[in-house]
């Protein structure tokens, strides 16, 4: 009953959290705009609700942009949550997942292979490739103890300009216009799950798919549990005989695999030719979908879902309202703080905690007593 | 009677703290001092003492209770509410910053100005130096923190709080890092300070130290006081039977040992820790299969250094330890286990367990790799459930079921979780360092049987514990351990006293080495 008291809290909280930062999204809506009204409904509903012509309708597109929008996002969200679970706050999922999605495009254009098995032949290069970026990182932290959060960091720039290279100088189709490669073969792409111009394709099924996977490998393997004791207390897990060192480059290797996932499944999926000019953003959004989703894979969906709605309706609100689209970042940043915040709604929460520790002491001088007699 | 009022500088009354884990550190602990006093807070680790004086200075906040200064009542909300009402504190572990000059530290936060915005170096080190001369406190003002010796760091700290404004000192154990000499100018300086009508409090569990220059003395055990006695009048064997407690006896049932083999050998450990501190030196001793050898000791003569040691947690300067003829000293954790041995850990809360982590997943931890528990890549969930389930049973873990995080049961409880790991894994040594400190009655008594159940099986017992009780009653033999060297070794314990016991631990006697080398059994 206790763990359920402070699982509600947490519920609570992080409901709290999202409201202040909506609150404060407002705010800043009726600072900046001349109908915020307008806006808002845009921002709140409008990527649901069809809103032509005064009747609302669902909006069956707008539903599927929205899940397309949540690919990448949730293979970087699993990504980050593998890393975090292990205490380790590695940020180069967003370097990382647009390496491996130009490396799965490199793939799809210059590897010839059957329909089906060339995009899986793609995505999993792309996922070992990611996979040893990240050892860069966790080997220098393992050994020689470098701060992973600032290697990762900068790790994020080196992806980039190494990837613009290659793609500008090397890849580059020259008979375009703007920098891109040439197509990916037919047989690499990701078909389309639903008709429609939604970009919603198989890679959605493929990223739920990953959600059941990694919750399995968290909580049900050897190397899944051996991360997250790590992440709760590595002093115990050393002295326990777990191969500390390792298992904290292993969780890497694996972010770093399902960044580089993430990335690939979006270019094969979404695009026809590889043209990134910059970080895509899928690792900085990985991050905050980890957080809303306190490390649990299986809550991965949900904060992806959120998040992608949001976005979307700041999108419109862009479109449609005076309002600009950089207010995603001022509500994302709102609900960062107040979930990162340790001490939000903390004086409620020793409310509980004092609550809980009486009941205890009780029962223990009752037993006492009982046991006394 | 007015009059005592009004001298009593510092009054707690009925003090209880309830942390947000839930344990009460103080129940309802009394607590005065008188002006001008130097007044000793003694008590094992986890008595409470460290609790009790945080919420002096403002760190803590009770959970019920009334903190009395010069006869008025006060909300300490933090220390600079502390400093305010004269209290300084000297912690354990220095809050200094290195890098800056002994001058700099002393005004850190009190910057003496030139012109409204540039700091006064000139006027800082003067200050530091008219407050050194006044009280006596050696330093050299313009002296990198970094460089200076620790006796002098402390004095550092002392001016800290007492150029603050500072008429109560508390010392939490200051001796504990300073060498013999440093300890003796310490106390110079203390003495020094109380004539000026200074009041100090000092936290220790040292007796000589206690003896030699407080007036009055307050004992702490288990979260409550054990009253408030002169020193003049009250002896060091009333103090250490105050403080360690003889007097709850658990009968545990015993049947000769019947020692075979020797498992563990240590041979000539040398250890020097980081504050260049002798820590242990020449420390040589058996233990053999079926056989339970304790330590005795007071705490921090090197018991902590040793048990390290055996588990790959420290280097010794030198010397070697092996079991069952396999180097320990150079093995990780993991290859250590391998060998059978098992640890129950002094610090539970951060070896022993991770706190938020389930009772199953803590169970499981060193023996998770294992065949029976994996089916390919996959646990196998259901063979982990059938542990943790007959652990929980076996043990007695009071708890509702083996998914409950462990940081929500009770420190007894905790410990029957880290116990019933260890024993659990069929080891042939078990290194059992203080395994029933600060846990209820009915998990000591379970936790002592079980070891002396494994012992009879043929399990070679490490039994280090401060608790005089526990090491003499539970060890068929036992050292005894005073400033890193072995003072005594008793083959049979069944004659000891504790009055004897006491003289040894406290360093008055000290067998000679033929007596002690009788502990080696094994050339």
């Amino acid at each position: 009953m206790k763990d359920k008291r402070m699982f509600g809290f947490e519920l609570v909280r992080g409901a709290a959290a999202i409201l202040v930062a909506l609150g404060v999204g407002t705010i800043f809506i009726f600072l900046s705009s001349d109908e915020p009204f307008t806006a808002l409904r845009y921002l709140l509903i409008g990527p649901l609700v069809s809103l032509r012509g005064g009747i609302a309708s669902f909006n069956t597109q707008g539903l599927y942009t929205i899940l397309a929008a949540m690919i990448p996002t949730i293979f970087t969200g699993l990504a980050v949550c593998v890393m975090f679970s292990s205490n380790q706050f590695n940020l180069a999922g967003e370097g990382v997942a647009l390496t491996g999605g130009f490396v799965a495009a490199l793939c799809g254009i210059y590897l010839q292979m059957n329909s089906g098995l060339h995009a899986v032949v793609c995505i999993l290069i792309a996922a070992a490739v990611g996979g040893v970026i990240m050892l860069i990182p966790a080997l220098l932290k393992v050994k020689l103890g470098a701060s992973e959060m600032v290697t990762s960091l900068m790790l994020n720039y080196v992806c980039m300009y190494v990837v613009l290279h290659y793609l500008n100088f090397v890849f580059a189709d020259r008979s375009k216009g703007s920098t891109q490669t040439f197509p990916f073969a037919e047989t690499a792409r990701i078909g389309a799950l639903v008709p429609g111009g939604s970009k919603l394709s198989w890679g959605f099924i493929a990223a739920l798919a990953f959600v059941v996977i990694v919750a399995a490998f968290m909580y049900r393997t050897r190397w899944g549990y051996a991360i997250r004791m790590i992440g709760i207390n590595q002093a115990f897990s050393k002295y326990s005989g777990m191969k500390v060192g390792g298992t904290i480059v292993l969780s890497q290797v694996i972010g770093g695999a399902l960044s580089a996932i993430g990335g690939s499944v979006e270019v094969l999926g979404r695009y026809s030719t590889f043209l990134w000019k910059e970080l895509p953003g899928y690792g900085w959004t990985g991050i905050t979908i980890a957080i809303l989703a306190k490390n649990n894979p299986l809550m991965v969906p949900l904060a992806a879902f959120f998040i992608a709605y949001l976005e979307k309706g700041c999108q419109l609100m862009a479109t449609y309202c005076d309002v600009p689209s950089e207010m995603i970042d001022i509500i994302q940043a709102a609900i960062f703080l107040f979930f990162a915040a340790e001490q939000f709604l903390a004086g409620y929460r020793q409310k509980i905690v004092v609550k809980n520790t009486r009941a205890d002491l009780a029962k223990v001088s009752a037993s006492a007593q009982g046991g006394a007699e | 009677m007015e009059q005592k009022q009004n001298d009593l500088v510092v009054q707690m009354k009925g003090i209880t703290k309830v942390y947000p884990n839930g344990i009460a550190a103080n129940q309802g602990v009394d607590f005065s001092v008188r002006r001008g006093e130097i007044h000793a807070l003694m008590g094992e680790n986890g008595a409470g003492k460290s609790t009790l004086m945080k919420m002096l200075f403002g760190l803590e906040q009770p959970t019920e209770g009334a903190i009395f200064v010069n006869g008025e009542k006060v909300a300490l909300h933090s220390p600079t509410a502390a400093i305010a009402h004269g209290i300084g504190m000297v912690h354990q572990h220095f809050m200094l910053v290195p890098s800056l000059t002994v001058a700099e530290n002393i005004v850190l936060g009190m910057v003496p100005k030139k012109s409204g915005m540039f700091i006064d170096f000139k006027k800082a080190t003067e200050l530091t130096k008219e407050f050194a001369a006044r009280f006596n406190l050696a330093v050299n003002p313009d002296a990198k923190v970094a460089d200076i010796p620790v006796g002098m760091k402390q004095k550092v700290e002392i001016l800290k709080a007492l150029i603050r404004g500072a008429k109560i000192l508390i010392l939490d154990e200051p001796t504990a890092v300073l060498t013999t000499q440093e300890t003796a100018e310490l106390f110079r300086e203390l003495v020094h300070l109380k004539e000026q009508g200074y009041t100090i409090i000092f936290i220790s569990h040292k007796l000589n130290e206690i003896k030699q220059i407080t007036d009055r003395l307050t004992i702490m055990r288990g979260g409550k006081s054990m009253g408030i006695y002169e020193t003049a009048s009250i002896s060091e064997q009333e103090i250490s039977r105050l403080m360690v407690g003889r007097d709850v006896i658990l009968g545990v049932q015993k049947d000769t040992a019947a020692p075979t083999d020797v498992v563990l050998k240590v041979r000539n450990l040398e250890y020097t820790n980081e504050w260049n501190k002798k820590m242990l030196s020449g420390v040589s001793f058996d233990v053999r299969k079926g056989e339970i050898l304790g330590i005795a000791g007071v705490e921090g003569n090197g018991q902590r250094e040793l048990v390290d040691m055996l588990f790959d947690l420290r280097e010794p300067d030198s010397g070697t330890a092996t079991v069952n003829g396999k180097d320990v000293i150079h093995a990780s954790q993991a290859r250590i286990r391998a060998m059978g041995v098992s640890l129950v850990p002094e610090d539970r809360m951060t070896y022993g367990i991770a706190d938020s982590a389930t009772i199953e997943e803590n169970l499981i931890s060193d023996r998770f790799e294992e065949k029976r528990f994996n089916l390919g890549p996959l646990f196998n969930m259901k063979a982990i459930r059938a542990e943790s389930d007959r652990l929980i049973q076996d043990y007695t873990v009071l708890c509702k079921s083996r998914k409950q995080k462990v940081k929500m049961l009770s420190g007894g409880n905790i410990q029957k979780v880290v116990v019933a790991r260890e024993f659990s894994s069929d080891p042939t040594l078990i290194i059992a360092d203080q395994p029933t400190r600060g846990i209820d009655v009915g998990a000591t008594e379970f936790i002592r049987k079980k070891l002396v159940d494994l012992s009879r099986a043929g399990t070679a017992v490490l039994l280090v514990s401060a608790d005089l009780n526990e090491v003499m009653e539970l060890s068929d033999s036992l050292i005894v351990l005073y400033g890193g060297k072995i003072a005594a070794y008793f083959e049979d314990t069944s004659q000891l006293d504790d009055v004897m016991m006491g003289e040894y631990m406290l360093g008055l006697k000290r067998q000679s080495d033929e007596e002690i080398g009788r502990v080696c059994h094994e050339r």
